[in-house]
């Protein structure tokens, strides 16, 4: 028996505690569980261990070298700043899991079980009526690590089992009801393309669908007859436009704070160097991190992803891949993308002159992932359904929500203090409304969401717009219930 | 061997999701076509800027003007409506001649 317990305890200290360890192990195990070669298996060990030994320098250095910005506004007007950004966000909540002193493996055993939750559920489809099954990896980790977070800091004392099983059930059923959520609407846009949405924003895709009809006026034009100026395509490249939205964000703050505070915070702010210099590398600084952040994910994600797709179409044949919400990007014009995308900024920039002028404790800043992916996607949706008018709307006021939202989380969960919160459209404004619900009601309020999140599906089966007969056809058939418009 | 390989890429916004979609399909299609090929995926910005180094880079119609200039030094793009519809996929890999590519490559 002794043997047996310090073996276990040997796997304890040294793999179920090590992220990275952790995570090459489940690979492995998932390569020879589908009869790959040993030599395989290592492989995919190899790269998923190191994928996340390079996601954990990369958080390292975004907080790393958020430190002396957050620092120099605290002192000088005591003031939180986060990025509104899932990258951000996820390095934020390690971090914060880390500083409290408990395992961040424990994102990983969430994400196991919320995957295998949604499994069942649809499984279990003639009763719970959920069709989807999310299986976009890199989203996964970013949501576990940042409602790990929000659990560790309502229920202190609860302890590393009861967590992964609690929030791995709370999840689980939001990944599969959300992603469920979007079936109609994507089976639409799509002319029956045979995919939902498993992304950040599905509570946005529904209420958009609901919504953009209305707004639209007769004769409203579509986007398709709208020239947009050339340069705006610069920002369809992920480096360019976050080293261009960092540097103007972080390079006013930093002119406000001014020369002389920077180099009392940072130590590396050489006497010689040029004020203007400096700050240009340390908001480029901030692409450089991100980038090496996402070939971290991409390493261990894609070994994930690959497997989960791998099951899911293996255990579950029928059921639909929630998959990301860039995959919608192809049924709408490209224009479609730039507005939402221009029109979010709108309304986040307005959004955060507001928290300024009226003294919010936290300051945002507007990260590239949630203002460019949410509202491309949402303004894609809406165009089908409204036209430019509700495509240009519907954006803006996602923006203004996005930063209101994300303030108030960053502030509640207390992210702020490390200069991120995740930021996406889900994730200000029904996350949030979970937190507040755990937090003040704790095992009532974890319950009060599941229960709420389940009746969604039955009131869709019931009462939504393809009911009934026609709800499983349109997973399985779309062409015989299409609604002609 | 590695050399001597069609060299495809997978590209989408951030290279995180949909070109992960893209990819798994993509090597599912060539198999089926019976071409072997190096499937890589990664970001727009990434792909634009190292497309020299492959044969075809396949996305979505939505990044259709990112990759003009690469179409016009040579490398075959082909940009797909639904990510993940295999017969468009494999539909659209034949007509941007992935074949006859494969034959020049390997020989």
């Amino acid at each position: 028996m002794e043997v047996v317990m310090s073996i276990w305890a040997f796997f304890q200290n040294n793999v179920l505690t090590k992220p990275a360890f952790f995570v090459g192990f489940i690979v492995f195990i998932g390569y020879l569980l589908l009869k790959k070669p040993v030599y395989d298996a290592l492989a995919g060990f190899i790269k998923a261990t190191v994928g996340y030994m390079i996601l954990n320098v990369a958080s390292g250095g975004l907080v790393g070298n958020f430190r002396p910005i957050l620092a120099g506004l605290n002192q000088r007007f005591s003031l939180n700043a986060a990025v509104i950004d899932p990258y951000f966000g996820q390095a934020a909540a390690q971090a914060a899991v880390e500083s409290i002193g408990r395992s961040f493996t424990m994102m990983m055993q969430v994400l196991l079980i919320s995957f295998l939750w949604n499994l069942l559920l649809v499984f279990c489809r003639k009763l719970s009526k959920v069709r989807t099954v999310f299986i976009t990896g890199h989203i996964m980790v970013q949501q576990s690590s940042t409602a790990l977070w929000m659990v560790l800091l309502c229920f202190p004392g609860l302890n590393d089992p009861g967590v992964v099983v609690m929030l791995g059930l709370l999840l689980g059923t939001y990944w599969a009801v959300s992603s469920n959520m979007t079936v109609g609407a994507t089976q639409e846009l799509t002319d029956g393309g045979g995919f939902a949405v498993g992304h950040q924003q599905m509570f946005g895709i529904w209420a958009v669908d609901k919504l953009a009809g209305r707004i639209s006026s007769k004769g409203s034009k579509k986007l398709e007859d709208l020239k947009l100026p050339g340069f705006l395509s610069i920002f369809n490249e992920n480096i360019v436009a976050t080293a261009i939205l960092m540097s103007l964000f972080f390079g006013a703050i930093m002119v406000i704070l001014g020369s002389g505070t920077m180099h009392k915070m940072d130590s590396s702010f050489s006497a010689t160097q040029n004020f203007g210099f400096y700050i240009v590398e340390k908001s480029f600084n901030f692409a450089v991190y991100l980038q090496i952040l996402q070939l971290g994910v991409r390493l261990f994600v894609s070994e994930l992803t690959e497997s989960f797709q791998g099951i899911s179409a293996k255990l579950l044949p029928g059921s639909m891949p929630a998959v990301d919400c860039a995959a919608t990007y192809g049924f709408g014009h490209p224009n479609a993308v730039t507005i939402g995308f221009l029109f979010g900024a709108f309304g986040q920039f307005l959004a955060i002159i507001g928290l300024i002028v009226f003294r919010s404790p936290v300051f945002v800043i507007t990260g590239f992932v949630p203002v460019f992916f949410d509202n491309a996607t949402f303004a894609v949706f809406a165009n089908r359904k409204g036209g430019i008018k509700a495509a240009v709307i519907v954006t803006f006021c996602s923006g203004i929500i996005q930063v209101l939202g994300g303030a108030f989380a960053a502030y509640y969960f207390k992210l702020a203090q490390f200069g991120g919160w995740h930021g996406n459209f889900d994730w200000d404004t029904v996350w949030p409304v979970f937190g507040v619900l755990m937090n003040n009601f704790k095992y009532t309020g974890v319950g009060i969401c599941i229960v709420f999140l389940l009746v969604i599906p039955q009131l869709e089966y019931y009462f939504g717009r393809y009911r009934r007969g026609d709800y499983f056809k349109v997973v399985e058939n779309y062409a015989a219930v299409k609604k002609t418009e | 061997m590695e050399a001597c390989m069609l060299k495809v890429v997978a590209a989408c916004g951030s290279g995180m999701g949909s070109s992960m979609m893209i990819k798994l399909k993509l090597q599912k299609v060539l198999k089926e076509l019976g071409i072997a090929a190096d499937v890589k995926n990664t970001n727009a910005g990434e792909a634009k800027s190292t497309a020299s180094q492959y044969h075809v880079i396949v996305c979505s119609e939505s990044l259709r003007d990112t990759f003009k200039s690469a179409e016009e030094r040579g490398t075959a793009v082909v940009t797909l409506k639904n990510l993940l519809d295999e017969k468009e996929l494999k539909e659209k890999l034949l007509q941007a001649g992935v074949a006859e590519l494969e034959k020049k490559v390997t020989v």
